[in-house]
């Protein structure tokens, strides 16, 4: 009865020891930042985007880590929707990376929530440099009169095409100003070629636009409305969102845009949607994004305009997305370093490109563009473009509990797509929602 | 397991026991020691907990700013300004009553052709029960997703036979099946008890039977299901309950956001979305608590149910 | 409760399920089609699994081409792709953080459940009764009720995004079902060796360390490996617990996969996926038995 006992009492004590270890250490990580002995200083940077997105961003921190030797920076990254799940919860547990990429929709949630950092002071005492920016760009990161992101690009939408598509079906290059009915009018003509994506799927003009929150905004905005008239009203009614679903549906059910389960399908990335699968010719997109879809299709793929309301221009240049930090960061100085560093540096600037479209630091933007080619050429002349033709204020920075109703949009149209719910049932509930979410 | 003696009758505690040791069991205290992580478990982490969602749903609680009384706006919202709350109680109900059923059927019949087997029974019942363990891990759930996805196993099977569904996982009126399935192909687990249940069924009865005329499927029905009535009591009940929270498939299989049109949007999949993606805490508790008053009615329905099916051999014919 | 009656009498030549001999033809054409039935439940239930590895070692293009399992040549690349891991952790580290959730969870599990079950099984107190039914109740109660608090507890003591919470609850005997298992277990125990170790002096803990726990193995590892496999897999708590992708489980890493619905990428998710699933087949393979038995026994009214 003796000798088994006591080994057995050593190996689990042993075993206990092995385990509590690495556990006590996994514990001490807090927020992810840490300092060891001798000023080493860890910080955590997280961000949404693609493979190129991240190769470029890795090599400018890497750049910035020989600048200071004395900070690590560990990157991640994901894709949107699974990003801004993540980031969702560990805001609810306090716990946001050191430096994180925020969508111009979080702001109010974070900043309201005190999960951001405020980077008043580090603005004043000079560690970050906002001087070169445009100002209307630097004031979407306020919220409640303090600064607590910056912007990391400046971007704007655009319709995705294929011009070879848009040729064979006799459509003219959509040129600045073209109207909704002259988009809807393209997609028909190409629809009606008949053609066959890969997998025999229907090869329609125009991809569903229904699910799209963005899209909707530009639509109402070059109607004269916007979506949110303040922190807790919608800025349209449930008519207006019944008749833009009414006309996306209209054309779904005419096979003018693709089928509700292609659309379905859309998980963020270029390679999900219905263009990037090869089912459609065109997609509204954001500008930094359109750089995923020549490599795919090729290079007859450009970007044009949103189409307009009699002329309105629906479109605006907002913060692509904005860069701010945790608050519960052990390291501010050295996460507002990291952040002077992204946006301010000259050699950084030149890595990360238009990846996050058109930089914010209007000096860097300059240079850059005067070496671009390609695909990243038409982003940068696209914006210039735009901005010549002139765009409206960008809308205010959306209210807390956009996050969650830019989901229940997506949703709450996909019912109408498959035909279990009409567009005014669908809108009535959006609206309703919106109304208890914004209360 | 390996004892075969059964136990001596509980008048054991009629032997003599020195007068210190009586004393001090029945003073309890040493059990109570024993207890402690127990105790400190039920109280800590399921008896105040519960206390607290109670209270959170009546509250609007983001995790960040104090919780803010509402009363019985979370219930109110829930059950008349909610419509996507109500279609994930359908979608739930639904999968409950196809799933269950399907997978205990399966069970059953699959434990009454091994019952029979003689040879590699032990290995069928191993086999079978394999996929059990394998069942709630996050890896089977994406094989499922996509062997149900357009283009995969089984859009190219019926297509093959002529029936043309495409991907069930992106329609959303099949979806739910698919899930379902997932939890059918799990059958193992209940099969095993199944198994050891149909083992316990004393042979004399059957040759009973026999020498009465009864014919096979008398006998089954006669002998076998009644007399395997509390396992198939036990099992509808456990697997009742579980599939009441079925998660991490509903999650996979939904692509993490309850599609194709909230046609997946299990009950705890909402849950979890308004309480940690949405931080609507309040509401998520109030959810929690509706799901348990729910799944208590439906085990109470069952008990009570169970009276007029379930038959306990000790109870005499 | 049904008498137990070994398994002697089938061997003797009489079923104890409802056939029994007839004309020898008879039986050996059901036992046939018994036999085809079953390995084509067989083949159906493990296709996946089959499909699964076949898929993980196919080349992209072959990926679509589901009902021709075997792929041209074995891509052995997808493989070398998994062990980058996802999101910039490797594979290995992924697999390290679950093994440590798990090896915690079976180390807190078989601790405290075994100190309970002894309690509820061998000693007598005056609440036993009553608390023994609250035990079963809670084995009953979905766990949504109490996951809200018991996260915002976590969250005021500053343990989220750390292993704490997926660890500490085992060790307070919160999974009943272990408790019920080894509580049926223990009372199959003859308390012929109890009274002996009384008689001789023992006390409750040295009858319980001494006699009971060492005959109780066999529910111990059933409990043992069927919380490391539960924990394993144990996707909702590590979601909602876990943010840094240092800290991963290789099941939460998975979840990555969950929204892309290109078919390109399959053959290095799936390979990861069969990775992330080898530790419950290899346990399976090593312990069935003690998992079927365990499984077995829980169902029956002790």
């Amino acid at each position: 009865m003796t000798p088994p006992s006591f080994r057995r009492r050593a190996v689990l004590g042993a075993a206990a020891g092995a385990l509590f270890a690495p556990l006590l250490a996994g514990c001490s990580d807090g927020d992810g930042a840490s300092t060891a002995a001798g000023g080493k200083v860890t910080l955590t940077f997280a961000w949404w985007g693609n493979d190129d997105r991240a190769q470029r961003t890795n090599a400018a921190v890497a750049l910035f880590e020989k600048r200071h030797p004395n900070i690590t920076v560990r990157t991640s990254f994901a894709g949107y929707p699974a990003y801004v799940q993540k980031l969702a919860t560990q805001a609810a547990g306090g716990d946001l990376p050191d430096v994180a990429q925020l969508d111009y929709r979080q702001i109010s949630q974070y900043a309201g929530s005190g999960t951001l950092l405020d980077l008043g002071p580090y603005v004043k005492n000079g560690t970050l440099q906002t001087a070169d920016f445009d100002k209307s760009l630097t004031r979407t990161g306020v919220y409640d009169g303090k600064q607590y992101a910056l912007p990391m690009g400046k971007g704007t939408t655009g319709i995705v095409y294929d011009a070879t598509v848009f040729k064979k079906a006799g459509v003219a290059t959509p040129q600045p100003g073209w109207a909704w009915d002259d988009w809807a009018e393209a997609g028909k003509k190409i629809s009606a070629l008949g053609m066959k994506g890969p997998n025999g799927h229907t090869y329609t003009g125009l991809s569903d636009l229904g699910v799209n929150e963005d899209a909707f905004e530009t639509w109402l905005r070059s109607r004269g409305k916007e979506l949110y008239a303040s922190e807790h009203r919608l800025g349209f009614t449930t008519d207006d969102l019944t008749d833009f679903w009414t006309f996306t549906d209209r054309l779904r059910r005419a096979g003018v845009v693709s089928q509700a389960r292609d659309t379905a399908q859309i998980g963020g990335a270029v390679e999900d949607t219905p263009m990037g699968r090869g089912i459609a010719a065109t997609d509204f997109n954001w500008d930094a994004p359109f750089l995923g879809y020549p490599p795919l299709l090729g290079d007859q793929v450009h970007f044009a305009p949103v189409p307009t309301t009699d002329g309105k221009v629906g479109q605006y240049f907002k913060p692509t997305m904005l860069i701010g930090a945790g608050a519960g960061t052990q390291h501010p100085k050295e996460a507002a370093e990291l952040i002077d560093f992204l946006l301010n540096d000259a050699a950084a600037g030149k890595i990360l490109g238009v990846t996050r479209s058109t930089p914010p630091n209007e000096k860097i933007a300059e240079s850059i563009g005067k070496t671009l080619t390609g695909p990243e050429k038409e982003v940068y002349d696209y914006g210039r473009t735009i901005a010549a033709h002139g765009t409206g204020a960008p809308p205010m920075a959306p209210p807390r509990g956009d996050v969650v109703l830019q989901v229940s949009f997506q949703r709450d149209y996909q019912r109408v797509s498959y035909g279990m719910e009409s567009p005014r049932g669908a809108a009535e509930e959006y609206v309703a929602e919106a109304k208890r979410e914004l209360r | 397991m390996t004892t075969t003696a059964t136990p001596p009758p509980r008048t054991a505690r009629a032997t003599a026991t020195p007068p210190e040791q009586r004393k001090r069991g029945q003073r309890g205290g040493p059990a109570y020691i024993f207890l402690t992580p127990w105790i400190l478990g039920v109280v800590l982490l399921t008896l105040a907990p519960m206390a607290v969602s109670l209270y959170l749903s009546f509250t609007d609680y983001n995790l960040f700013d104090p919780p803010k009384w509402v009363g019985l706006r979370n219930y109110s919202d829930m059950f008349t300004a909610d419509p996507r709350y109500w279609r994930s109680v359908g979608t739930t109900l639904l999968y409950v009553v196809v799933a269950v059923p399907l997978k205990l059927a399966i069970a059953l019949g699959v434990a009454l052709l091994l019952s029979n087997t003689r040879k590699a029974k032990g290995f069928y019942r191993s086999a079978f029960y394999a996929p059990s363990l394998l069942g709630a891990s996050m890896a089977v759930a994406l094989v499922w997703r996509a062997l149900y996805n357009d283009g995969g196993t089984v859009d190219e099977l019926l297509s093959s036979i002529g029936i043309h569904t495409g991907g069930w996982v992106s329609d959303p009126h099949l979806a739910v099946f698919v899930v379902a399935l997932l939890s059918a192909w799990q059958f193992g687990a209940p099969m095993v008890i199944f198994l050891a249940g149909l083992q316990q069924i004393p042979a004399d009865l059957y040759e009973a039977a026999a020498l009465d005329g009864a014919g096979r499927w008398r006998r089954f029905v006669s002998v076998t299901l009644p007399m395997l009535s509390p396992v198939v009591f036990f099992n509808l009940v456990l697997e009742t309950i579980q599939s009441f929270q079925v998660f991490t498939p509903a999650f996979a299989i939904s692509g993490g956001n309850g599609g194709p049109a909230d046609s997946t949007e299990f009950y705890t999949l909402y849950l979890y979305e308004r309480g940690f993606t949405a931080s609507h805490m309040g509401y998520a508790s109030a959810m929690a608590w509706v799901l348990l008053l729910a799944i208590g009615a439906v085990t109470l329905v069952l008990f009570r149910t169970s009276r007029s099916w379930v038959f306990y051999a000790n109870e005499g014919a | 409760m049904a008498t137990t009656v070994p398994d002697v009498k089938s061997a003797a030549g009489l079923k104890n399920s409802s056939g029994l001999k007839n004309n020898s033809g008879r039986t050996r054409t059901a036992a046939i089609a018994k036999h085809l039935g079953l390995v084509a439940v067989l083949l159906v239930l493990l296709y996946p699994l089959v499909w699964l590895l076949a898929t993980s070692l196919k080349p992209a293009n072959e990926v679509l081409t589901s009902l021709k399992l075997l792929p041209s040549h074995i891509e052995w690349s997808n493989y070398t792709t998994a062990l980058d891991g996802i999101s910039g952790v490797s594979i290995s580290r992924l697999l390290l953080n679950s093994l440590l959730i798990s090896v915690g969870s079976v180390i807190g599990n078989v601790v405290s459940c075994s100190l309970a079950a002894y309690a509820f099984a061998r000693l007598r107190f005056r609440m036993r009764g009553p608390m023994f039914g609250f035990m079963i109740a809670t084995m009953m109660l979905p766990h949504h009720a109490v996951l809200i608090p018991q996260y915002i507890i976590f969250n005021k003591l500053g343990m989220v995004d750390t292993y704490w919470p997926l660890i500490l609850p085992k060790f307070l005997a919160t999974e009943a079902f272990f408790v019920f298992l080894i509580v049926q277990f223990m009372r199959g125990l003859p308390r012929e060796l109890d009274e002996a170790a009384r008689i001789d002096g023992c006390g409750p803990f040295r009858i319980f360390w001494s006699v009971v726990l060492p005959l109780t193995r066999p529910a111990l590892i059933t409990t043992a490996i069927f919380t490391f496999i539960w924990s394993w897999n144990d996707f909702f708590t590590q979601l909602i617990y876990l943010f840094d992708p240092e800290k991963f489980t290789i099941t939460l890493a998975l979840r990555n996969f969950v929204d892309q619905s290109s078919t390109s990428a399959y053959g290095p998710m799936f390979a990861m996926s069969v990775i992330s699933i080898v530790p419950i087949v290899l346990f399976f393979f090593a312990f069935q038995r003690y998992l079927v038995e365990g499984m077995a026994t829980s169902g029956l009214k002790g």
